[in-house]
């Protein structure tokens, strides 16, 4: 909603446009999960990785094959397994023997989407060589460091840990993803509309349907402008606030990071863009606070075996500070 | 006459019956013959004169101390029930069940016990074994929850609020701040009083963590909800946005304040 009063400062017409048509793209195929959507949408804006965890078959890599496809990148996939090794990913160097020298193969980090299907199913090991590229866009191997081309975008996929065959991914790493975004089953008429588009469509290829809507110019315009958006300073605090009592809270033995204060200011932006404004309002950050902190902090021990969640101790402390008003 | 004996000879042995006999015969002669044959006698003894037993012999009988050591060791006691001295334990519980049962009048050594003295009795034992395991939990420090519902609650005190809305002179704070040229905060304590009022008047319940989106969301029964969204929009443009407010746009925005608060609940 706009305001009569105020003339907007900053053209957000272009970003709400994009976001529209990947709504769109994305809503021929995937039948209700708006939220998750949003988040996808979110975190692309807001040059984040995005973590999607779900039981199998909730359509987690297809939600992140179509916002692969909707952007006109390079994309590449990397499915991992116990057996994968850091090289796996990141690339080799290999012997030529014509000019007696060795040769860097890139691995399939370099893109400009990667999906990283099934990312807790490989060791601690292999996930360690994510640590560098996910946080500073570059990997080094051989002493050459090699930068990613912007946008870099990984998106991986999870089961839940109490999965057979599943590893718990290192807080660092967890620490390096924008949002977790967990994937709920669909409700029964959502489950009836998935059958229905399905048996309607046949035998049709549902992705090769899936058009490219943003180009990379476009990301990077809409970076930018979202990078500018005001947060005002008791906002700011605010999102200390919560942070800090992450790490002061009873129920955590890990609270969070800075980067997750920073993860929250960035993300809250993203969706204050998505919704035309070109400030932040508490919502904003009311709204991006679990996904953002929830897979960064840590519950003791007697407070997991109770049940509780880490989203449920995010929801209390949000619900114990003051909003700035 | 030999070839006439052999010819009966052999129709003997042709004879199946005859046969088996003869088997039977040489089988009997072999195993006699396995035998020694006991013909010689054994050659005699000589003769010789028992002696008298003359060793001295001693009658020997149970040492009784001895016996009694065994007696009173419990590992060599099978069969009897073993008495023990009433411990204190046992007399307080025994005390406890009198004084129990005198409540009821039925503390008769003999008697029988009563069916609703047994249920009283368990009774006590639970309320006991309780106190016991919530006294054990409370001086080991767990926060177990088993006497409370199992609820999320909050465990630290509400950040102190910035501005208690219900002690805020809002018509004195509002001219002040409309002296000042200072439109921002005239909006927003416009927004605050509005805020008040809307609780005075029970449409809304304010909670300092409570956002204004709920508070719309609040209004859902009322008319004012369309308003008051107009309201906030406003009020975050010029709070949270920042967006600069000058006396014209402040008087179009007074003007959606006054409107607002002219309407009936």
């Amino acid at each position: 909603m706009d305001s009569e009063i105020f003339n907007q400062r900053t053209d957000l017409s272009e970003l709400n446009a994009a976001v529209q048509q990947i709504r769109e793209n994305l809503g021929q195929i995937i039948v209700g999960q708006q939220e998750t959507i949003d988040f996808l949408i979110a975190g692309l804006l807001a040059d984040g990785h995005i973590l999607l965890e779900g039981v199998p078959g909730v359509a987690k890599t297809l939600s992140a094959k179509l916002v692969a496809k909707s952007i006109d990148a390079s994309y590449s996939r990397v499915q991992f397994t116990p057996d994968l090794m850091p090289s796996d990913v990141l690339g080799t160097s290999i012997f030529d023997p014509r000019s007696a020298s060795f040769e860097y193969r890139k691995g399939p980090i370099f893109g400009h989407i990667v999906l990283v299907d099934e990312i807790n199913r490989a060791p601690a090991k292999t996930q360690s060589a994510l640590f560098e590229v996910m946080e500073e866009r570059q990997i080094t191997v051989d002493g050459h460091t090699y930068l990613m081309d912007e946008p870099f975008m990984v998106l991986a996929t999870q089961n839940p840990i109490e999965q057979e065959g599943t590893y718990r991914l290192p807080e660092a790493q967890l620490d390096r993803f924008l949002f977790k975004i967990e994937i709920k089953y669909p409700s029964l008429e959502e489950e009836t509309q998935i059958l229905m588009n399905q048996h309607q469509r046949k035998l049709e290829d549902e992705l090769k349907a899936v058009k490219a809507v943003l180009s990379i110019q476009q990301i990077k315009t809409c970076r930018a402008l979202i990078k500018a958006l005001h947060v005002e300073p008791k906002l700011i605090e605010y999102v200390a606030r919560i942070t800090h009592e992450t790490r002061n809270n009873k129920s955590l033995y890990l609270g969070a990071s800075p980067r997750a204060s920073l993860a929250i200011v960035n993300s809250a932006k993203a969706v204050a863009a998505m919704q035309g404004r070109d400030f932040v309002t508490p919502e904003d950050i009311i709204k991006v606070a679990t996904p953002v902190l929830a897979h960064r902090i840590m519950l003791t021990p007697d407070k997991e075996m109770e049940g509780l969640t880490t989203a449920d101790v995010v929801a209390q402390i949000i619900q114990k500070i003051e909003i700035p008003r | 006459m030999i070839l006439a004996r052999q010819k009966i000879l052999l129709a003997l042995l042709n004879n199946i019956n005859m046969r088996i006999f003869f088997v039977f015969l040489l089988m009997f002669g072999m195993a006699a013959a396995g035998y020694p044959t006991q013909v010689a006698h054994a050659p005699a003894l000589p003769k010789t004169e028992l002696q008298a037993d003359s060793s001295k012999i001693v009658v020997r009988s149970f040492n009784n101390a001895e016996l009694n050591v065994y007696r009173k060791d419990k590992a060599f006691i099978y069969d009897r029930d073993q008495t023990q001295d009433e411990g204190f334990w046992s007399r307080f519980w025994n005390w406890l069940w009198r004084v129990i049962r005198s409540w009821f009048g039925d503390v008769k050594p003999g008697v029988p016990q009563t069916n609703y003295f047994w249920f009283v009795k368990y009774i006590v034992m639970a309320v006991l074994a309780g106190l016991v395991v919530f006294i054990l939990v409370k001086v080991m420090g767990l926060d177990l929850k088993i006497f409370a519902r199992k609820s999320k609650a909050i465990e630290v005190p509400y950040v102190e609020s910035m501005d208690n809305i219900h002690e805020i002179n809002f018509e004195e704070e509002i001219e002040k701040a409309i002296a000042a040229g200072n439109y921002r905060l005239a909006v927003r304590l416009f927004y605050l009083h509005t805020l008040k009022k809307l609780n005075d008047q029970q449409l809304i319940d304010w909670q300092p963590e409570k956002t204004n989106q709920d508070y719309v969301t609040e209004l859902a029964a009322s008319e004012k909800q369309e308003p008051f969204k107009q309201l906030t929009l406003q009020f975050e443009y010029v709070w949270y946005g920042e967006f600069f407010i000058d006396k014209q746009n402040f008087t179009a925005i007074k003007g959606l304040f006054d409107q607002f608060n002219l309407k009936r609940p």
